[in-house]
């Protein structure tokens, strides 16, 4: 989609390759400033880490802000000049010339130089359908690369567009190590305590396996590991019923191929999806601490609630996409047939979906017993509940046997959920 | 004077905000009883033309009389009920594949049923009844609890045929039916066709591929290019001329025996 000499093409074609090479051109400059970004961040990180002069201030002086627009500018520019830039790759073209096969030096520095002169008129030539001014001096033009069938590209590597991207991954690699700033000596240096604490937890103390652990007396409850296990495994599973039940229909509504293309059937899907993007982003853990404060704290309706609200949105999601996935032929026969908008999901995506429905609520389940043990942290209920208060008395024989528990449990829902999985798919 | 059972007038069908013409104006008429056949390239609109005439797909323009109702007016619940008088067919066969042979053949039935009984799949011991004896008719009595993914192409179309019959259709649209099959089959699939209707009297409308096919089991032929008609008539009137104005100057007639 690039223009082409003598104006061809809809008002809103034209306006799409114009958008298109704005989009491209951004892209190139954004990436330069990223790059302009880092080499400031680390230059700040010699000037008080590794040169350490905590009086020197370093600032940017006040040219320091056009300096670096303009120089990142001129970088973009002569990039999509004198080879083919990140952007020209992302929307895919490449500068071409004219006439003839191959594009000259000469022609590319020319083509650098008239880009200054009509810039600001450019967009006004592509958008009426015409070659910007310095492609037309310069007999070049942006147009589609397309692969040539016959012979193999060139390595991506070896590619202006490719090497910067590499440059780009690397620079990010760095920087990104700095800024997160982490010490890998300290997991030697601290060693021997943690050594401690392996060392209890590995010699677990199950005295309150059945029996309950008195130490929770002061609070009124009667806590055994065996106890929260169970209750555990069972907050998994209501909110994990709970949760299908509710997406089930929920899921119908949230998927384009069965909601049509009305205006209110656009509105429906609208909400439904709306609604499953944002209950899924707010994990377990936070549903768990807002319901604590609700329902109260450390109580198993809370988590319940909690896992429920997510369940519901995950497995809606999850839903919706397979409905969304069904052939689309036993739909269109049951039409023909004269069935309703209900009948067509009855007889023909329900028979379709089912299977990986199951599937889905099974691995759900299985994530739903791993959360349920660590929402107690934040008042959900639960084997946590122990688990978080053993540790916060230092008790690591006893932290060692619920872990343990935790991992048999979880393991044993890991190996029988993909045992059911296996034999429904 | 009686008017044709189904006529086709001016139908226009314009896809992607008016990018392209799929049917252009398409007029012709079919009596009660006619096996008819539609011929032309990939792309030429027989699918579109099929699809239309019971609003699968929505005609942009033009007028569809099917015994005395304009098909293209009518609302969505009115068109239901149309729907269920019109069988279709279809070159994927449109099953589903993990459920099992008489299921699929059951869903046929969907439009006479009232919405409850359908949503728990409360299909009647009649209805039940029905789908066996069709599906004895098509050889398949004993594939009826047999899942669909289990069976052969052939059979796969034999079980859409059966769902087709459990419509009591007056007409069958067959789009492409034997596509997906090879010649042998292809017949025992058209025969079963023929039969629906010599015996019943269903009217046929089915598009094909194949020119010899069409001229073995059609009673008459129209041919689509570039969704406008440029035939109409019996199967022997198509000589080689005609073959090549449908197909184009490079095509070469290949028999299905």
């Amino acid at each position: 989609m690039s223009p082409t000499p003598g104006g061809a093409g809809a008002p809103r074609d034209r306006l799409k390759v114009l958008c298109r090479r704005a989009f491209s051109f951004l892209l190139d400059w954004m990436a330069w400033g990223y790059v302009a970004y880092c080499a400031m961040y680390l230059l700040n990180y010699y000037w008080y880490t590794v040169h350490v002069d905590w009086w020197g201030t370093l600032t940017l002086p006040s040219w320091g802000w056009p300096v670096v627009i303009l120089v990142t500018l001129e970088l973009a520019v002569w990039c999509r000049s004198l080879g083919r830039s990140l952007g020209q790759r992302a929307i895919g073209v490449a500068l071409r010339p004219v006439a003839g096969e191959r594009i000259r030096l000469g022609q590319r520095v020319l083509r650098g130089f008239l880009w200054h002169l009509s810039v600001l008129l450019a967009p006004v030539w592509i958008a009426r359908g015409e070659e910007p001014l310095h492609d037309r001096l310069a007999r070049v033009g942006l147009r589609t690369e397309t692969p040539d069938p016959e012979r193999p590209g060139r390595r991506a590597i070896l590619t202006q567009w490719g090497f910067f991207a590499l440059f780009l991954g690397a620079l990010t690699m760095c920087v990104g190590w700095l800024i997160i700033g982490i010490n890998l000596q300290v997991l030697i240096r601290r060693a021997p305590q943690a050594g401690r604490i392996w060392g209890e937890m590995l010699r677990p103390d199950f005295r309150y396996f059945t029996a309950p652990d008195p130490v929770f007396h002061l609070r009124a409850l009667s806590y055994s590991i065996l106890d929260l296990t169970v209750v555990t495994v069972f907050m998994a599973l209501v909110a994990t019923v709970l949760g299908g039940v509710m997406a089930f229909p929920l899921s119908f509504l949230g998927a384009r191929n069965v909601m049509g293309f009305s205006p209110a059937g656009w509105a429906t899907y609208g909400v439904i999806r709306g609604f499953f993007n944002v209950f899924r982003s707010i994990e377990t853990i936070i549903w768990a601490s807002i319901f604590a404060i609700w329902v109260g704290y450390g109580t198993v309706l809370a988590g319940i609630l909690a896992l429920t609200i997510h369940t519901i949105a995950a497995l809606g999601k999850l839903y919706s996409e397979q409905v969304e996935g069904v052939s689309p032929g036993p739909l269109e026969a049951v039409w023909a047939a004269g069935g309703s908008r209900i009948q067509v999901v009855r007889h023909a995506v329900i028979p379709q979906v089912l299977p990986s429905f199951w599937a889905f609520t099974l691995y759900r389940w299985d994530i739903n017993v791993r959360m349920a043990t660590v929402i107690a942290l934040v008042g959900g209920g639960g084997i946590g509940d122990m688990l978080f208060y053993y540790k916060n008395q230092g008790d690591w024989s006893k932290v060692g046997a619920v872990v343990m528990v935790i991992v048999a449990v979880v393991w044993a829902m890991d190996y029988i959920s993909g045992r059911l999985r296996e034999r429904i798919a | 004077m009686p008017t044709p059972y189904l006529v086709i007038d001016g139908l226009t069908k314009v896809y992607e905000r008016g990018q392209v013409h799929a049917l252009r104006g398409l007029s012709f008429s079919i009596e009660k009883g006619e096996f008819l056949v539609v011929i032309g390239l990939s792309g030429s609109g027989k699918s579109t033309l099929l699809r239309c005439i019971n609003r699968l797909i929505e005609p942009t323009e033009g007028k569809i009389w099917l015994d005395g109702t304009d098909v293209a007016r009518l609302s969505a619940k009115r068109m239901r009920r149309v729907r269920r008088r019109i069988g279709m067919i279809f070159q994927q066969f449109n099953l589903v594949d993990r459920a099992t042979t008489v299921r699929n053949v059951l869903t046929g039935r969907l439009g006479y049923m009232p919405g409850w009984r359908s949503l728990l799949g409360l299909f009647s011991s009649q209805d039940k009844r029905t789908a066996l004896a069709n599906l004895e008719r098509v050889g398949l009595r004993d594939k009826a609890y047999a899942r669909v993914d289990e069976l052969s192409g052939g059979q796969r179309q034999r079980v859409g045929i059966a769902r087709a019959l459990m419509q009591k259709p007056e007409i069958l649209l067959a789009d492409e039916p034997v596509s997906a099959l090879d010649p042998a089959t292809s017949h025992s699939i058209m025969q079963y066709l023929e039969q629906m209707n010599r015996q019943d009297g269903v009217t046929v409308i089915a598009s094909l591929h194949f020119l010899s096919l069409a001229r073995r089991y059609g009673t008459r032929i129209i041919a689509l290019k570039d969704g406008q008609l440029v035939f109409d008539g019996p199967p022997k009137t198509i000589d080689n001329a005609k073959f090549k104005e449908i197909y184009g100057e490079d095509a070469e007639e290949v028999e299905v025996r």
